[in-house]
């Protein structure tokens, strides 16, 4: 019996024409920005943009974006202008926004209107990512990382209240003063959009993620990672008196399919490589900024002696395959490793990065008709169907499934008309209706 | 209060055992001996952003001379981090309030790099509590165009280089030991309470307005040659200070860098204890 699982594909559009990670510090925050073309940058994003119209048609259940700042790994440092592209030129497939870094906003008020707007446009498709964001985002932004978590946890407690309580209302807090909290629109999904939180095995985390219920995303990380965070997630659960569904537990895992297990290694191997040595190739000193981690993380990381984040670039591909980073075979091997991956961490949801960076367009596209083919049918009900297309969209698709279920406004835009009245405006320019609606 | 347990070095030869005074609520770990306790002109040491949890050779010196008291700072070694640190102003007060606590009406105050820092800023609130002002090597200045090398953002292995002008493998007493996981704990929450303070910005754009309310004599004090403070900054201090002299700490075999106090404790100890002594004798 195979367990249901549903599919997200990320993009985090890398910039890949950059020298090999042994040649410099950084491929974040002082690699200069005199590598970008602009005119190369033009055709990536109309490449990473259009895997996300493809992935609906193939039958994804989600695709989602993301936030870095000031580095070659990702040139996506506003997560919500491609969440605006998708939602136009998509119909049903749910977008996850990974971002937004709340940290990055001097006003966490605009993420609260970003997000509310991209759910009201996209017909409530969207899924609010929460990030703290690595700790290169620090150093690139300025901000301070000994205040990060707690600034992070009252811009989280703004939008959520921004987005659920009756405006306008006054926030006095430590990072955030606002007189008047009422953005305008308000999220189209009730009583929000649903909530992920993507993190790294940190216990504050997780921990506010199960007391949530929001559903944690572990980002890239070898098996035991995954499996670690997913216990702390459903031990954290049951303290606070429930049991998780699998679908607040998504993992992320690096996946190519090819025709054989020899044909798949030949063509991710460079890829999957570009990704870790070049692409993620930034020293601790980035990632732990002082004050990012707390005292007891930082223990936990220096104590465990494993490589974690510290270290991946110098990992060979055969240990990101035994260490379970990625699955790379033939549709059987992917099937069954998958079956492995749902049934060990218990997590309904998998999340896999279309491009690793410099893969030619065949070769993305390759492995996502594949997966959508050959593999992920095996993880769904017998009609197939994504998680989209057996739930209603929160708004209709058809002005008459509109009219039929919403109807008119309750309120009718009355105006002052001189020497006429209050008027509806919406009928007012026929002769016979320009009436006052009252005396 | 943050979780800064910390565990001393032990390693150092120089670890001592901090005394404790409570500070408005603030237990705050503190170091002071010699036989000019309690009798000699009192004298403040602010430390800089490491070097904590030890009674310095330097100190030492200073302590035959002078009553010479060590506090280390919310965050920094045995002191926890109160919540209420946010900023610069907090320590001011602290400070203050730390003066009030040993009975102390006035003080020879003298901040090393980071303590340099919160030294001219507790004079430019409270001048009247200063007996004299000693900056050794202080940061905290904007000079326009001579920014700091980003210390926040550097291989730790290099933070010791720098201060020791690439000779740090002379100093291992004074250093964290980077395989010792309860030594780079605690550098990590130290550097994350510097931090605190100091990320952004990386100093007090108003501090150079400020400094002109400080009354007492100052003396500003530079090693050969800073690999952290560019020379433009010892010259905006002595500049922007009302009364204030230059004075350079020479080394013995190898040119002295922005850890003085540490390399060339006899010669400094020398001449900040005469600094203090003229400014007894002419009060």
């Amino acid at each position: 019996m195979t367990s249901t699982l549903e599919f997200y594909l990320i993009n985090f559009m890398p910039y890949p024409y950059i020298p090999p990670g042994e040649d410099v510090e950084s491929s974040w925050i002082v690699l200069s920005n005199q590598h970008y073309d602009p005119r190369i940058g033009h055709r990536l994003y109309q490449h990473y943009l259009e895997t996300n119209v493809l992935a609906e048609r193939l039958g994804f259940d989600g695709v989602l974006t993301n936030e870095h700042h000031q580095t070659a790994y990702g040139t996506m440092p506003n997560p919500n202008l491609p969440a605006a592209w998708v939602a136009a030129q998509t119909e049903r497939i749910r977008i996850g926004v990974m971002g937004n870094v709340l940290n990055t906003h001097l006003n966490p008020l605009r993420v609260a209107e970003d997000i509310a707007m991209l759910d009201v446009m996209s017909g409530g498709r969207i899924i609010s990512g929460f990030v703290l964001g690595t700790g290169m985002e620090y150093h690139s932004y300025g901000i301070n990382p000994a205040t990060s978590r707690e600034r992070f946890w009252e811009a989280h407690d703004l939008i959520m209240k921004a987005w659920t309580e009756p405006g306008p209302f006054p926030w006095e807090g430590k990072h955030f003063n606002l007189p008047y909290v009422n953005p305008w629109p308000r999220p189209l999904q009730q009583p929000h959009p649903p909530v992920w939180l993507p993190g790294v095995s940190s216990l504050e985390t997780i921990e506010a993620a199960a007391r949530n219920r929001y559903t944690f995303m572990q980002v890239f990380s070898p098996r035991t990672a995954l499996a670690r965070a997913c216990a702390m997630y459903r031990e954290a659960a049951e303290r606070h008196g429930y049991t998780p569904h699998p679908n607040q537990l998504a993992a992320t895992l690096q996946i190519y399919v090819a025709e054989t297990d020899k044909q798949a290694r030949l063509e991710a191997e460079p890829h999957l490589m570009w990704f870790m040595r070049n692409g993620l190739k930034t020293p601790t000193y980035h990632l732990l900024p002082p004050g990012y981690t707390s005292t007891r993380s930082l223990r936990g990381i220096l104590s465990s002696g494993s490589h974690g984040a510290v270290d991946m670039w110098d990992m060979t591909f055969d240990q990101l395959l035994e260490e379970k980073w990625a699955l790379v075979g033939s549709p059987e091997t992917v099937i069954a490793g998958l079956q492995e991956f749902t049934d060990e961490l218990g997590a309904g949801r998998v999340v896999l990065c279309g491009d690793w960076g410099a893969m030619p367009r065949w070769m993305v596209h390759k492995n996502m008709e594949m997966l959508a083919e050959e593999v992920i049918p095996h993880f769904r009900p017998p009609d197939g169907k994504p998680v989209w297309a057996r739930e209603e969209r929160p708004a209709p698709h058809t002005l008459s499934e509109h009219a039929a279920t919403v109807g008119k406004p309750k309120t009718a835009p009355l105006v002052r008309l001189d020497g006429v009245g209050l008027i509806d405006s919406t009928t007012a320019h026929v002769p016979e209706l320009r009436t006052p609606v009252k005396p | 209060m943050a979780d800064v347990t910390l565990q001393a070095p032990g390693r150092s030869p120089h670890y001592t055992k901090p005394q404790r005074i409570e500070v408005n609520g603030l237990p705050v770990a503190y170091r002071r001996k010699g036989e000019r306790r309690g009798e000699g002109p009192p004298t403040v040491f602010l430390h800089g952003a490491g070097t904590t949890q030890l009674w310095l050779p330097f100190y030492e010196r200073m302590a035959a001379a002078v009553d010479f008291v060590a506090p280390e700072h919310p965050g920094f070694g045995g002191t926890p981090l109160p919540d209420w640190v946010e900023g610069f102003d907090d320590l001011v007060l602290h400070y203050r309030d730390l003066l009030d606590a040993f009975a102390f009406d006035q003080v020879h105050l003298i901040g090393f790099s980071l303590g340099g820092w919160i030294a001219a800023e507790l004079g430019v609130f409270y001048p009247e509590r200063l007996a004299s002002l000693t900056l050794i090597t202080p940061v905290g200045l904007r000079v326009p165009g001579h920014p700091l090398p980003d210390l926040f953002r550097m291989p730790p292995e290099n933070i010791p280089e720098l201060l020791y002008n690439g000779r740090a493998q002379d100093y291992p007493d004074f250093l964290l030991d980077p395989h010792d996981v309860e030594a780079v704990v605690q550098g990590y929450t130290e550097a994350s309470t510097f931090a605190r303070l100091a990320w952004n910005p990386r100093h007090d754009r108003k501090l150079a307005r400020r400094l002109g309310r400080i009354r007492c004599r100052a003396l500003v004090v530079e090693p050969d040659e800073d690999q952290l403070v560019p020379r433009q900054h010892f010259e905006a201090w002595v500049e922007l200070l009302p009364d204030a002299r230059l004075e350079r700490v020479r080394g013995a075999a190898h040119p002295t860098g922005h850890g003085l106090i540490v390399q060339e404790p006899d010669q400094a100890a020398a001449l900040i204890t005469r600094f203090i002594q003229e400014q007894e004798a002419g009060s």
